[in-house]
């Protein structure tokens, strides 16, 4: 499986510069979507840390700070991706063969 | 628009893991003649880069903060079906990987942007550029529209799943309007970032457009 190159790159650079907005900005402002918003007025509660099954949990690896890590989550969650996309085409072209 | 667990009524959980069963398994079916791998190489590149580009949450004014969803772009470029598995691969990868999104609630995530976002994107952009005929300016207007609607419908839909359970019997006269507002507003950056990546690829590569190429 051939990736594009450009596509690519820019993928590499947005995972790069997100702890910009994905950590240190959301550390300063708070991160608040519509939907905490919405769950808040029904008291809803998140209980994902109580059943929590990943060491990546919310895009951090245990041991690192957090903008390091998210960063690395960054690049595990493309390469898991493509490895999914790899394994895909590998089906995909010996189907066709 | 990642539901956490905890959030979401059983019933609904049973229900959106079914309605997303379905559809993925019937898309799947009717799909396999059309696999290739330079259709899953485009379909794999799309999907890391709208991983990438969710991880970019991006604070507002007034407290709230949003990040690109992409089920849109991901219609538009790669049709509805393409599209929808590249948001699943993304949306399934965030849950499994990261707890970004609850288990419970994979099904109602995939449901929203896999789905909902995806399918309405791609109806959107299709009905404009139709419309006004295929040119740059339909298909930013297209890309636009198709992104605001997405993201729009999908937190509609999102609210009715977190506001309709036994627990809340008037939870979606709270839930509904302040995600479909909310989502109107935001949606209108995610529109505009959706309509200016399709005149970018479509002034680059306007071939990799499956929204352009089906013309009925």
């Amino acid at each position: 499986m051939k990736l594009p190159s450009k596509p690519m790159l820019i993928t590499i650079i947005l995972v790069i510069i997100s702890p910009i907005f994905g950590v240190i900005l959301a550390d300063l402002v708070g991160y608040h979507e519509p939907l905490d918003v919405a769950a808040e007025k029904l008291g809803l509660q998140d209980i994902s840390e109580n059943i929590n099954w990943t060491p990546f949990f919310d895009y951090t690896v245990p041991g690192l700070n957090p903008i390091v890590g998210y960063v690395i989550s960054g690049f595990i969650g493309i390469a898991v991706i493509i490895s999914i996309g790899y394994a895909l085409s590998k089906i995909t072209g010996e189907r066709r063969h | 628009m990642h539901i956490p667990d905890g959030f979401l009524d059983p019933i609904w959980s049973i229900t959106t893991y079914g309605v997303s069963a379905v559809y993925f398994m019937s898309i799947l079916r009717g799909m396999k003649r059309t696999f290739t791998p330079e259709r899953i190489s485009l379909l794999t590149v799309l999907a890391a880069g709208i991983f990438a580009a969710q991880m970019l949450n991006w604070p507002l004014p007034g407290g709230t903060s949003l990040h690109f969803v992409g089920g849109a772009l991901a219609g538009i470029l790669l049709g509805p079906f393409y599209g929808s598995l590249a948001l699943a691969l993304v949306v399934t990868v965030q849950c499994l990987v990261f707890h970004d999104g609850g288990i419970t609630a994979l099904g109602a995530n995939l449901l929203n942007m896999a789905i909902v976002d995806v399918l309405a994107g791609y109806a959107a952009y299709r009905a404009v550029t139709k419309v006004i005929g295929l040119s740059g300016r339909s298909r930013f207007i297209g890309g636009f529209l198709g992104g605001w609607l997405g993201i729009t419908l999908a937190g509609i839909v999102c609210g009715i799943e977190i506001g309709l359970s036994p627990q809340f019997p008037y939870g979606i006269a709270i839930t509904v309007p302040i995600m479909g507002s909310w989502h109107a507003l935001l949606g209108v950056i995610e529109g505009l970032i959706t309509g200016l990546v399709v005149s970018y690829v479509a002034s680059k590569n306007p071939e990799i457009i499956f929204s352009d190429k089906v013309r009925t």
